[in-house]
């Protein structure tokens, strides 16, 4: 019984899993629509005479300094977000299952290598690598997705790399190779199906980790493009704002981040006890 | 492996990062005094020299002085470990003893009280969905300006006004650090419940409040050893925002420093120590695990 | 639900936790960096940081006048004005006597030794030393003859400290001669700045390189505690030579109670703790908790304190004050004149002028704390004009003209130009946000490319940067700091970051800097601010007024920007910082 297969059907059978994915797939809805244009359009529009007015019918979550409105940001935010854990994500689960499998299945060289490769990564403080790669790369979106999609394959590497071992000596995969399945069959077609579950936590997990690694990298002014609004951003400005009664940059941010989040957290969790109870969540802060 | 870290964090802070002769030479400087001074700071030697230069270092760990402080590098890092600790520790002790209790209940609870157990699990996934950064920002401005609770920032040699300038950030850490780890320790206790021992405890008719403690917790220490151990390297490092918002000269602030200094032979110890730090625990971990788990063999 | 919880385990650490006590009479200056001070040594000093806390460690022959506007320059160490010889080139300065170093082990018996010309001969010696790389040495390059020789003879191990430089000599043990190179009238402001200021021989011997974290000088305080990016604690120098406060400042000086202790003998405050304060947040809330005696007012909490040019009720009622101070400074929108389209085409760098709305920028971003720049030269400098005008001025109409003159109408074919930003505050950001913004309406695209200080630097002085954001602070009160910012042998790595070349403007820069101050010098710098203005090598912004908050309790404070050595001047009313607790 392949594990991952029961994903869809757990869904189903726990409705808090289903609010929350309920909730994900509107945050997805409302990135795709302010990519098309549909909804935030005037996140960049100045208004320099409203300059921080407070929240009201025609601003629903007021302006910020430049008097845009913080609302359009705060959804176009939504966009970047959803962005930049889409793609961080995609990557690094892409690259740890696939190093993973590689140095689980065929052991020697190719396994000293990859683990020598994910040992060194991981040994430097995390902050530093993040930065560095943060720095060499440059600012922008794209840039951000690869950074964070690079440094962040490491725990996905290690534990498809543990399966692949445990997996690659199991009576099914040696009797694949009895009939003459080749190398390739045996990791993607036999074994990948049965390590997949751990794909989708990993996913899930590197999907928060990176939203929230783009608001330190804000911080440290590593973060996007300056002029594309993200949580990070609105978070950061929103340092000396408090202090002058202007709390809804920070709140408009730390809400919709929030629910995000802890939707993606509570999916996730709920998903690891019914795929693979054996599995703890880590989540370092940094 | 020592060989990986430092092959790495010398390409990526040597290609990287700004020119420290033009930084050290200051707005009014001329291209004779800049030329000098890449000399004398050894900038214009090849790299792979260069990169000599840096392993010579490593095996002294000898780091010679600041490009941006001219302070000694050592010095630099041993004053900025005492404040991080003195941030750090306390927080991780309060965490882990906090972190301990929740799970214990919420385990213990799990089939009696199955919507509580719920409850705390999502509770700590709350917590852990608000980003560092707004819990410091907020939590300066309310409890520590608005409610006149704690000091806002400062620092002082002595323990007995030290502490006083450290309940704040301790209250953060401990706020941030407690989600993670009770859904950590939780997952452990859980396991732990599932193993043959406790039925049979059970059958022998012991209570609850003796089977957690008597049993359950002994037997779950060295799983819980091991994930701690792998935090301690992150306790010297210290915490970045939280030393820069409150004050605290630790060594977070002085990595902050040196990245946006470009203060590269600081940059380079730093990175260095935290992989050997890293290493260090990561070898304890294991040791521990082999204690715990004969299966798994030492490499 | 999840307040409640926090507030409960808030409520815990509450019961223990309380701020620490003061004691009833402190006698303490609290003030504040916004950065940390990475080493005291005054031949480094050049960040403004480390400059407050040498100057008020160290002493120069001269300092500023603390009240007088514009600033002037009066002796501290040296015994009077100097006799100036030779058409200008040379100096003889007397020493003040009985003026002693602090107490240090390096001196016999632990006493701090009397002050001599020699020890000035041997500072400047210092400065000079290749091995020590002084960030400071710029100051005195080139100016003192025989030094650069020195330099050089010492740099191949031809000489050391013992070989005399023709331009240094003590002609007795308080009298000091120096021999310049070339006239300069900005040189007894040279000796006004940190890096000319006196150590001793034995001090710098005993402690090596660890002298850095030993400053051991002349000046009204001496070193107590420094623990590294938190507190700097500075306590009186009980044998400090005699300095009174000034008895004379400007008009209204007295009014404000600046001269309530003139004539006093200074330092007036036994100690002061300086905190370092990196972030915004609590450096302001700090402030107004009244940790710190004085502060600084972020730009987003700016009109929440001040407004219609005065404090608002709230804040009155607190109990702060405001001292407004112009600040002698420029913020330029810089091009680099090697870029091969903007540096090629004067129209076009003029349209990209004409559409830069400077008030908004200022109401905004400065929150009217300023005045509009009309050209490189600020108010309180030496040679600033406040009836000059810029020929250009915001105006969009004759932007989109002088664009289409520049044979881009519209911006078509114009690439899209790069520009960087010095630091990653918000408050940068958000300024390149409001340019982009306004290039836009042009037609102009830039994109903003955010560095940290280091890459930024690095892009600017290789050439690398096409536009980009800077400020330049006087060095010191005299127009030629602002005009050298153009003269050609300054191309980067040297100041003129804009790479600026024009043989015409050298002629009479080279012409204008040898002059007295005068009417005829005046002459030819106006001369230089027009062809500054009509060549464009950059877009002049805004020059600062700084408000400076303070409260109630602290007197005597009138900050200015490159005054360092002010701490021995301010003193605490500690009842009414008591009843503020």
């Amino acid at each position: 019984m392949i594990v991952s297969s029961r994903a869809p059907t757990f869904i189903s059978k726990d409705s808090l899993a289903l609010i929350c994915f309920g909730v994900i797939c509107v945050y997805l809805v409302l990135a795709l629509l302010s990519s098309f244009g549909v909804i935030g359009v005037d996140y960049a529009t100045t208004r320099l005479q409203l300059s921080y007015s407070a929240p009201s019918a025609s601003h629903w979550f007021g302006t910020d300094f430049l008097g845009r409105d913080v609302f359009a940001r705060v959804l176009h935010g939504t966009q970047v977000a959803v962005l930049v854990g889409f793609f961080a994500a995609s990557i690094s689960t892409t690259l740890g299952l696939m190093l993973g499998a590689l140095a689980g299945y065929f052991g020697g060289w190719v396994d000293d290598l990859v683990t020598w490769l994910y040992a060194t990564l991981e040994s430097i403080p995390y902050i530093l690598l993040i930065s560095a790669f943060a720095f060499s790369l440059g600012q922008g979106l794209s840039n951000l997705y690869l950074a964070l999609g690079l440094t962040g394959w490491v725990k996905m590497c290690r534990l498809t790399r543990g399966e692949f071992l445990k997996h690659k000596n199991l009576d099914y995969v040696v009797a694949a190779e009895a009939v003459g399945a080749s190398h390739w069959t045996r990791i993607f077609k036999h074994i990948t199906p049965n390590v997949l579950h751990i794909a989708y936590i990993q996913y899930s997990l590197t999907f928060i980790h990176a939203i929230k690694v783009e608001v330190i990298l804000s911080y440290l002014g590593l973060g996007v493009e300056p002029g594309t609004p993200s949580w990070g951003v609105m978070i950061n400005d929103a340092k000396s704002e408090l202090s002058r009664g202007v709390w809804w940059n920070l709140a408009a941010a730390t809400l919709f981040m929030f629910v995000l989040v802890l939707a993606v957290n509570i999916f996730t969790d709920r998903m690891g006890k019914a795929l693979d109870p054996k599995s703890r969540a880590s989540n370092f802060e940094v | 492996m020592l060989f990986g870290v430092t092959l790495a964090t010398f390409l990526i802070f040597n290609v990287v990062g700004g020119d420290p002769a033009l930084q050290l030479a200051g707005k009014n400087a001329s291209a004779e005094q800049i030329e000098s001074l890449r000399l004398e700071l050894g900038l214009n030697q090849s790299l792979p020299v260069q990169y000599l230069e840096f392993i010579k270092q490593v095996a002294f760990l000898d780091w010679g002085e600041s490009w941006h402080t001219q302070q000694n590098i050592n010095a630099m890092i041993v004053s900025g470990i005492g404040p991080s600790l003195s941030l750090t520790l306390p927080a991780f002790l309060i965490s882990f003893f906090l972190s301990l209790l929740v799970a214990l209940i919420s385990t213990s609870i799990q089939s009696s009280h199955a919507a509580w157990d719920r409850g705390i699990t999502i509770f700590c996934l709350a917590l852990m969905s608000i980003s560092f950064l707004v819990y410091i920002i907020s939590f300066q401005y309310f409890l520590g300006f608005q409610w006149g609770w704690f000091p806002i920032n400062g620092w002082d040699t002595s323990w007995t006004e030290r502490w006083a300038f450290l309940v704040l950030p301790w209250i953060i850490s401990s706020i941030v650090s407690l989600g993670p780890n009770v859904l950590i320790f939780r997952s452990v206790l859980t396991d732990e419940l599932s193993n043959d021992y406790v039925r049979t405890a059970e059958a022998k008719g012991l209570n609850r409040f003796q089977l957690y403690t008597k049993h359950i917790l002994k037997n779950a220490v060295i799983p819980i050893m091991t994930v701690v151990t792998m935090q301690i390297p992150f306790l010297v490092t210290g915490s970045l925002l939280l030393e820069a918002f409150f004050g605290i000269p630790g060594v977070g602030g002085l990595l902050i420093q040196s990245i946006q200094n470009s203060d590269f032979p600081v940059i380079k110890a730093l990175t260095v120590l935290g992989s050997l730090l890293y290493l260090f625990f990561n070898l304890m971990a294991d040791v521990l695990y082999t204690f715990f788990d004969p299966r798994v063999e030492l490499k | 639900m999840k307040t409640v919880i926090f507030q409960a385990i808030s409520l815990m650490f509450i019961l223990l936790a309380c701020t620490p006590k003061a004691s009833k009479k402190t006698n303490t200056i609290t003030a504040y960096l916004e950065a940390n001070v990475p080493h005291l040594d005054p031949i480094h000093s050049t960040s403004k940081y480390s400059s407050v806390i040498n100057a008020n460690i160290f002493e120069g022959l001269y300092h500023y006048h603390y009240l007088k506007r514009p600033i002037t320059v009066q002796p501290k160490l040296a015994d009077g004005l100097p006799q100036i010889l030779n058409n200008g080139k040379t100096y003889i300065v007397k020493i003040k006597r009985n003026v002693h170093f602090h107490d240090d082990p390096a001196f016999p018996n632990n006493r701090g030794r009397e002050l001599t010309a020699y020890d000035f001969i041997y500072s400047w010696k210092r400065l000079a030393d290749p091995k020590l790389k002084a960030l400071g040495w710029w100051v005195l390059d080139g100016l003192i003859e025989g030094l650069n020789d020195w330099r050089d003879k010492v740099r191949s191990g031809q000489a050391n400290y013992e070989t005399p430089v023709a331009g240094l000599t003590a002609l007795d043990k308080y009298t000091l001669q120096i021999k310049l190179s070339r006239q300069s009238f900005q040189f007894l402001h040279y000796l006004s700045m940190p890096p000319t200021m006196v150590v001793a021989k034995e001090v710098v011997q005993k402690y090596g390189k660890e002298i850095i974290n030993h400053p051991i000088g002349t000046g009204p305080y001496v070193l107590k505690k420094w623990q590294r990016n938190s507190e700097i604690i500075l306590s009186k120098n009980p044998k400090y030579h005699k300095v009174l406060y000034p008895t004379i400042g400007e008009d209204q000086d007295k009014s404000k109670g600046l001269l309530k202790y003139a004539g006093q003998r200074l330092p007036l405050m036994n100690e002061v703790r300086v905190r370092i304060i990196t972030e915004k947040q609590p450096l302001w809330l700090a402030f107004l908790k009244g940790d710190l005696d004085f502060g600084t007012i972020p730009k987003d909490n700016f009109e929440q304190v001040f407004q219609n040019n005065q404090l608002t009720k709230e804040f009155a009622d607190k109990g702060l004050r405001i001292h407004s101070q112009k600040s002698p400074d420029v913020t330029i929108i810089a091009f680099n004149m090697e870029h091969p389209i903007l540096g090629k085409n004067k129209s076009l760098r003029k349209a990209l002028a004409a559409a830069i709305d400077k008030k908004t920028i200022l109401e905004k971003f400065y929150n009217s704390r300023g005045i509009v720049a009309e050209g490189p030269i600020p108010p309180t400098i030496y040679g600033y004009d406040p009836e000059y005008k810029n020929p250009i001025q915001h105006d969009k109409t004759l932007a989109k003209q002088y664009l289409a003159d520049a044979g881009y109408e519209g911006g078509k074919d114009l690439p899209v130009f790069n520009y960087e930003m010095a630091n990653n505050s918000t408050w940068a950001r958000q300024y390149g946000e409001v340019l982009k913004d306004q290039w836009a309406q042009l037609g102009v695209k830039i994109k903003l490319n955010v560095n940290t200080w280091p890459q930024f630097d690095k892009k600017i002085k290789t050439k690398k940067a096409t536009i980009f954001d800077m400020a330049w602070m006087a060095d010191y009160p005299d127009s030629q700091n602002f005009l050298q910012l153009f003269y050609s042998k300054n191309i980067s790595p040297g100041p003129n970051n804009f790479n600026y070349i024009n043989r015409k403007y050298d002629q009479i820069y080279e012409q204008a800097v040898v002059l007295p101050p005068g009417a005829e010098r005046q002459a030819l710098f106006k001369k230089l601010i027009d062809i500054i203005n009509e060549d464009v090598p950059g877009v002049f912004i805004i020059h600062r007024l700084y408000r400076y908050p303070f409260h109630s309790w602290l007197e005597n404070y009138k900050p200015y920007p490159i005054i360092y050595d002010y701490y021995q001047y301010l003193s605490v009313d500690e009842d009414k910082k008591a009843a503020h607790r």
